[in-house]
């Protein structure tokens, strides 16, 4: 009950969208493919459709273990969510619904009885059955795009394909959806894949998350897994806010300032330059130097608007910057003024095998 | 409260738009333009009607019963009739393929549709007695096999044809670049084959844009002098309307002349409430 694409490649004219892309969701699984846009991801859903075909002979398609790279799209069973819905306009959300049974051929079809039945059961699913005469024209965007899912469901597909289901939604609206379509994942459990580029929907709504650079898949693991130990540069970068620290490698670990760090990543070189990176959460500010905190750097801003609060910092010694997330508390205690010095111990810091510049 | 609103009523402040005009030049232009109109349009409608009923409604109605009257607006309809639902299969199967596919020679294609637009129907007429007529490519051959194109019904339909191809397919394309392929492929993920898209799904999205483009048609269809003209030969009885009137002119039938005229103009005048009664379904359903 698995979905699988096996060495896809595709080029648009020039431009390759992938290069030999590999990736299985298994049965019940909810993946995200996570990525920039341009990397690919939404060509990669295309393709599984059959809405796009790969280049070569050794792309291949697989749905249940079965081929299906040279069927059609329409005998494919894919439910298929386009970011603007692409709902019927001249039909209502129940006859929506309803458009992939009523097309049917009459052998295949179920009769008018079980269609309303299971578009009803459908409606109540997505949380609609109050809207079921209104007309795509009179439904809000979360709406809309509630009835699209609704209406891919409807032929109860092998796999649900979502090409950033919350985009064209305010950011409200997309948290909420993205909480929903996570119970509704855990109710139905069909065989999902969804595209997004917000690293935070794919982290939450996903059990496992592949990430897209350019046309290949960087990473994929669990997001806990992707999150913590990311593979190269990129992902770290990708995931999350990133702070950059210019040091020196010797006998396997890093030097930042007067503090040494364990980086057996870089084992094979020895006295180089290096890049490290810290999130902005891994960072502790005192005032005065002592411990791990050794250092120096002079306040520059303090942003104080929202839950967090955001301190910008200059290194003393090279003059780089970094900006470190302080609860309001530690706001209050530190009390920071612009101008000041003060001393940061770095924690987590990630060293790649290779240099990278974000 | 309501004591103080009644002291101090709130007056409404008119300020004029950015973009709005004074009084006097509102009205300077709007005259100007109305005036215009009546000039150029209204004054020689009315004329036409008043022409056509100079000799009294009995002899207009003996004009149009007239039956080489009746023969050339019959020849008209069969005419418009061959020619706007074949334009029509053509338009929308020309706008589909520029807008739901990509292919080579598409510009091309694109650019082909518009040329009877900026071909004087003169000319598409003359075209076709140069392929067509006893001097032409197949000529002999034709009036050999005893098929007579040139001077007769067939060489009326194609010279209509000619002229009237880029109605539909106009109208049409940039609608459908409009709308996009989504709603296609979302029908055809949905496990719906080619025809059930059209029928379902296109053909819904486009049915006013397409009513639209077949009423232009038709009327151009019904309207085409100049095509046809060539084509036609005037000694010998089959006349389309246009063709029509302008032997009743030439042979000095005023009134006659006008009384045909006046079919013609009735079938402008539908023409434009219908594309109105059009334009206002397709702004509601933009909403």
């Amino acid at each position: 009950m698995s979905v699988e694409v096996r060495n896809i490649t595709k080029q648009f004219g020039r431009f390759p969208a992938l290069y030999g892309v590999s990736l299985k969701v298994e049965s019940g699984e909810l993946v995200a493919l996570l990525g920039p846009s341009g990397s690919g991801k939404t060509t990669l859903l295309r393709i599984i459709a059959g809405l796009e075909f790969p280049d070569t002979s050794e792309g291949r398609v697989l749905f249940y273990g079965e081929d299906v790279t040279d069927k059609p799209t329409h005998k494919r069973r894919a439910g298929f969510a386009f970011q603007h819905y692409a709902l019927f306009r001249h039909l209502d959300v129940f006859e929506n619904i309803a458009f992939g049974l009523r097309i049917r051929s009459h052998r295949t079809r179920p009769t008018e009885n079980e269609i309303r039945e299971r578009v009803e059961k459908l409606l109540k699913l997505v949380q609609l059955e109050s809207l079921a005469k209104r007309f795509p024209s009179q439904l809000s965007g979360g709406q809309r795009q509630r009835v699209a899912l609704a209406r891919a469901l409807a032929i109860e597909p092998k796999v649900l394909l979502l090409d950033e289901p919350f985009g064209a939604l305010d950011a409200k609206v997309r948290k909420e959806l993205r909480h929903w379509l996570r119970q509704l994942h855990e109710e139905i459990h069909v065989t999902t894949l969804f595209v997004t580029h917000d690293q935070e929907e794919a982290l939450e709504v996903a059990d496992r998350v592949a990430i897209l650079r350019e046309g290949r898949i960087e990473q994929i693991g669990t997001p806990e897994e992707i999150y913590d130990y990311p593979a190269t540069p990129f992902v770290y970068d990708f995931l999350g806010n990133v702070n950059t620290f210019a040091g020196r490698v010797h006998d396997g670990s890093v030097e930042i300032g007067a503090s040494k760090f364990a980086a057996p990543e870089t084992a094979g070189r020895d006295d180089t330059d290096a890049v490290a990176f810290v999130r902005p959460h891994d960072i502790r500010v005192t005032r005065r130097p002592g411990g791990p905190a050794k250092l120096a750097a002079r306040v520059v801003l303090c942003h104080t608007a929202g839950p967090l609060a955001h301190l910008e910092l200059e290194r003393l010694d090279n003059g780089g910057r970094f900006t470190v997330e302080l609860s309001k508390d530690q706001l209050r205690q530190l009390a920071p003024k612009p101008g000041e010095r003060m001393f940061v111990e770095l924690r987590n810091v990630k060293i790649f095998p290779e240099d990278y510049s974000i | 409260m309501e004591a103080v609103a009644a002291t101090h009523p709130a007056r409404p402040v008119r300020r004029r738009l950015p973009t709005a005009e004074s009084p006097f030049m509102r009205r300077l232009l709007i005259t100007g333009a109305l005036l215009f109109l009546g000039l150029f349009l209204v004054i020689p409608l009315l004329a036409v009607f008043a022409q056509a009923f100079a000799k009294g409604p009995g002899f207009y109605f003996k004009t149009l019963a007239d039956p080489q009257t009746l023969s050339a607006i019959k020849l008209t309809l069969f005419t418009a009739g061959i020619a706007v639902p074949m334009n029509c299969v053509f338009g929308l199967a020309a706008a589909w393929a520029i807008t739901k596919f990509d292919f080579p020679g598409k510009n091309i294609l694109t650019t082909l549709i518009d040329l009877p637009f900026s071909v004087s129907p003169v000319i598409a007429g003359l075209v076709y007695v140069l392929v067509f007529g006893a001097q032409g490519w197949f000529g002999p051959w034709l009036s050999a096999h005893g098929i007579h194109i040139i001077y007769a019904v067939p060489g009326f339909v194609l010279a209509t044809t000619f002229v009237t191809f880029p109605f539909v397919a106009r109208e049409l394309i940039p609608l459908m670049q409009a709308q996009g392929r989504t709603d296609e492929e979302a029908a055809r993920v949905l496990g719906s084959g080619g025809w059930q898209t059209l029928w379902r799904v296109t053909m819904p999205n486009i049915k006013w844009g397409l009513l639209y483009g077949v009423i232009l048609c038709n009327a151009r269809a019904m309207g085409e002098f100049g095509a046809v003209s060539v084509v036609s030969n005037n000694t010998q009885g089959q006349n389309t309307i246009t063709l029509q009137i302008e032997a009743l002119y030439k042979n000095f039938n005023l009134t006659g002349a006008f009384a045909l005229a006046t079919v013609l103009t009735f079938l402008a005048l539908v023409t434009i409430v219908l594309k109105a009664w059009i334009e206002h379904k397709e702004a509601r359903l933009k909403l």
